[in-house]
């Protein structure tokens, strides 16, 4: 196991080069330039080159990019060019809510989804089956943001019972914190929801055809415990799957949502970052997020070996 | 004034606000107005908090070092420049109580006294040289460019100071309006360093002073019991600044009572605030122009005929109703209505289809031409882009698209890689900032990104900083206007109005042209 463990982390490391190159030439290839971006309405030619020559703008890409991975190796990540404050505090600020974000909405999916995807898989072609795929096509297809301004509209202007926007941290204000995040969770947790039924609906199809299961039925074992001790567990390896996927997503990618409900998340920090031309910031966020999408997905691996022993390394 | 009738949906609104518009730009309107004039014969009642809405947080609380916009809004509150405008967009005593023009190179600002930071420091004329040496010498300054014109700053007397220029700049005054006349607590500057930027604490004069920011979320503001000016407010206990990017949440948290206060409406949303009555609208006339550049320095528009025919093409108002929805006026050159150098006798460009034949001809296309317009990729921008489109396919012009986000768009601007180019600048209060670093000849990078060279426009340029009344600087921006309208470095589109949304319990907003929300004598009913 803990061989296991390093080999993956070893593994990560060529990965890591790639997107830390393949980011840095994309953000420094695009057009524009930070000091003109932050700078849009200032004349001073004089003050803009100082300010490129003091950031190292001035110099050849690829010293660039040998001093800020030098830089990087030993844990500095730089200093954000807009609000000129370390890298690191910058994400550190935002990577909590997106955390929490991540964390509700996904206890939410799961709350929907498993039941739905059991129950449909179970009573296969009935009208609790029916219900839930036509609940997990409309989740596919309601965008984010329509369901979010729709969710804000009944929810936050019309009933009022649950804030519009903003964010307060729920472990400082668990009431206020968990009321701020209801809405961007269910409007994540949806969406999510939709796809983890139609996967375990599948899966759960597919073990309920194997011959394991007949026999279990042939000894007689009710049909709950059929599906509890039997089905389930065979049926869980795509769903762990797609949620170590969506895990990585929801913290790095959820900048609609976050958005719209105005929610300091690490995916509108890298948004906001990339139109500001924030160079260093763009590199040390999209470097953080593709750690914690190789941590979530050793994660996902070594689940899969407690769901399912004969894919255990030896 | 070529003002184009607004909708007739919310008459008394509208007329009355047509009636400030007007009173604006013909220098009429001094006295402050309540928002909507509700309850303006109620006493003003101290305390609350006033919650505000912008699209996007500050980037950093020191007005020395600041290049956007949103910081200004609390600077406004916090921090006090030597001059400030009024509604007329007038220049009057700020932290300088009186200035006198001694000769054309030399300015001499009288202090006001008993004046304190929130530190509990004294302001007085040390501490204002400080800070004009702060902003010229500090390599982190984004000021130098507008304090360029400053030579030396002398101490007087322990209340005066006077300044030598290098040369003249009748738009000095209207520049020290803002953050390069922003006074900063030299105390807080000493002790605190880098850090002043994130911790505005004691660090300014203003009815208001700094408490906290927490970066993402908030930040908030307390009233200054202490402040110098015993006259009105502050009346708010506190104001407390939150960021939420997206327009149409904004507004929703307005109509839900979240926040109290927006700073933008969208246009497409103006119609259904106004007639929402838990939202008060205020329309404020701004001091932008939104226009394209045109690039003289490459074909197609190094022929000044093509440029006239595009000109010519474009049916402004049909622009103004059908993009702007009439939240806007169309625009005869860089000088908005709201300024006291606007010329209203100067119509804005009309379409005349027959003249684009004859300038395409004169231009040696006479079966039209085809270019390329960058702009940015908004919604308000992209349908713009589009009606332009086919104004000038009825002329037998063809005009690509190119969308691009806006640091593109500068970097294509700056580097003068276009042909057409989308140019929204916020303007300024003195007409100098929408002119002179637009249209004075400049070589390597400016905002000159035409690159229009012309000797009688320099030459108006420079007359209008070295004039001394403003009745000839008047003369010389209409003579401008019109030369512009010739030369066409630009084609000018709209001045925008940038309309402000309340809950009905704010009181007694006296809005400014510059956009600034300033919240010294408003109160919550």
């Amino acid at each position: 196991m803990g061989r296991l463990v390093l080999r993956r982390l070893l593994a990560t490391i060529p990965v890591l080069l790639l997107v830390s190159g393949g980011v840095f030439l994309l953000i420094h290839l695009t057009p524009g330039d930070p000091i003109d971006a932050m700078m849009a309405e200032s004349v001073d030619a004089t003050v803009k080159e100082n300010l490129r020559r003091e950031l190292g703008l001035d110099r050849p890409l690829y010293l660039q990019y040998v001093s800020w991975m030098g830089r990087v190796l030993q844990g500095d990540l730089g200093r954000s060019i807009r609000n000129r404050e370390p890298v690191i505090e910058n994400v550190g600020r935002r990577i909590r809510p997106s955390l929490q974000l991540a964390a509700l909405a996904m206890t939410i999916s799961l709350l929907i989804a498993v039941p739905v995807g059991v129950l449909s898989a179970a009573r296969r072609n009935g009208p609790v089956d029916r219900a839930g795929t036509t609940f997990a096509l409309f989740g596919i297809c309601m965008p984010n943001f329509l369901l979010a301004l729709l969710l804000i509209f009944l929810f936050g202007v019309t009933l009022r019972w649950l804030p519009i926007s903003g964010y307060v941290d729920p472990l400082e204000e668990p009431w206020d914190g968990l009321r701020a995040l209801v809405l961007p969770a269910v409007t994540l947790g949806l969406a999510l929801a939709a796809v983890v039924t139609r996967t375990l609906r599948a899966s759960m199809l597919e073990a309920l055809a194997e011959d394991y299961v007949r026999t279990a039925r042939a000894k007689g074992l009710s049909e709950g415990a059929v599906i509890r001790s039997h089905v389930l567990k065979n049926a869980l390896i795509p769903v762990v799957t797609v949620l170590g996927l969506q895990l990585g997503t929801l913290i790095g990618g959820a900048v609609i949502t976050e958005y719209v409900f105005a929610l300091p998340g690490v995916g509108r920090l890298v948004v906001d970052a990339v139109f500001a031309r924030d160079y260093p910031l763009v590199q040390g966020v999209v470097l953080l997020i593709a750690v914690g999408f190789i941590l979530s997905n050793l994660a996902v691996d070594l689940l899969y070996g407690w769901i399912d022993p004969r894919i255990r390394p030896r | 004034m070529s003002l184009t009738p607004r909708r007739r949906e919310h008459v008394t609104v509208t007329r009355r606000d047509f009636l400030r518009w007007s009173a604006l730009a013909s220098g009429g309107l001094t006295a402050p107005w309540a928002v909507r004039a509700a309850g303006a014969q109620t006493a003003p009642k101290r305390g609350g908090t006033l919650r505000v809405g912008f699209y996007i947080e500050a980037a950093t609380m020191d007005p020395h070092l600041s290049g956007s916009k949103i910081d200004r809004q609390i600077y406004h509150n916090i921090y006090e420049p030597l001059l400030t405008l009024d509604t007329n967009l007038g220049i009057k005593p700020g932290l300088a109580e009186s200035w006198q023009l001694v000769d054309a190179k030399t300015l001499v600002f009288k202090l006001r006294r008993g004046v304190r930071f929130h530190d509990g420091t004294d302001f007085n004329a040390e501490a204002a040289k400080f800070n004009f040496n702060r902003m010229k010498t500090e390599p982190k300054s984004v000021r130098k460019g507008e304090t360029a014109s400053i030579d030396t700053v002398d101490v007087v007397d322990a209340y005066t100071i006077r300044m030598n220029l290098k040369r003249p700049d009748a738009a000095l005054p209207a520049t020290l309006t803002d953050r390069a006349g922003m006074m900063v607590s030299p105390k807080a500057i000493g002790e605190r360093g880098a850090e002043l930027e994130r911790n505005a604490t004691g660090a300014g004069t203003g009815p208001f002073q700094f408490v906290e920011w927490v970066k993402d979320d908030h930040l908030l503001i307390k009233r200054n019991d202490n402040y110098w000016n015993k006259q009105g407010g502050p009346y708010l206990d506190q104001i407390r600044y939150r960021p939420i990017p997206d327009d149409t949440v904004k507004l929703q948290s307005l109509q839900a009572g979240e926040i109290h206060v927006m700073d933008y409406v969208q246009p497409r949303d103006v119609a259904a605030v106004k007639a929402d009555k838990n939202v008060v609208v205020l329309d404020v006339p701004s001091l932008a122009d939104f226009a394209y550049q045109l690039n003289h320095t490459r074909p197609p528009f190094d022929v000044k005929a093509l440029r006239q025919a595009v000109a010519l093409s474009l049916d402004l108002e049909q622009i103004v109703k059908g993009v702007w929805l009439n939240v806007g006026v169309p625009a005869n050159g860089p000088i908005p209505p709201t300024s006291w150098a606007y010329d209203r006798s100067i119509s804005f460009i009309k379409r005349d289809l027959a003249r684009v034949k004859a300038k395409l001809a004169e231009g040696g296309k006479p079966g039209g031409f085809t270019f390329t317009m960058t702009t940015n990729n908004i919604p308000i921008n992209v349908q713009e882009a589009e009606v332009i489109q086919a104004q000038l396919a009825e002329a037998g012009i063809t005009m690509k698209i190119k969308l691009v986000d806006s640091a593109t768009l500068l970097s294509d601007g700056n580097s003068k890689s276009f042909e057409m180019i989308s140019y929204q600048w916020s303007g300024r209060p003195d007409p100098d900032g929408n002119t002179y670093q637009f249209f004075r000849t400049t070589p390597g990078t400016s905002l000159n990104w035409s690159g229009i060279s012309n000797k009688e426009i320099d030459a108006i340029l420079d007359k209008s900083r070295e004039a001394s009344t403003q009745a000839e600087r008047k003369r010389l921006f209409s003579q401008l206007t019109r030369l512009l309208q010739e030369e066409l470095p630009m084609v000018f589109i709209v001045h925008p109005i940038e309309p402000k949304a309340f809950s009905p319990r704010v009181q007694n907003y006296d809005p400014v042209p510059d956009g600034m929300m300033r919240f010294k004598d408003v109160w919550l009913k």
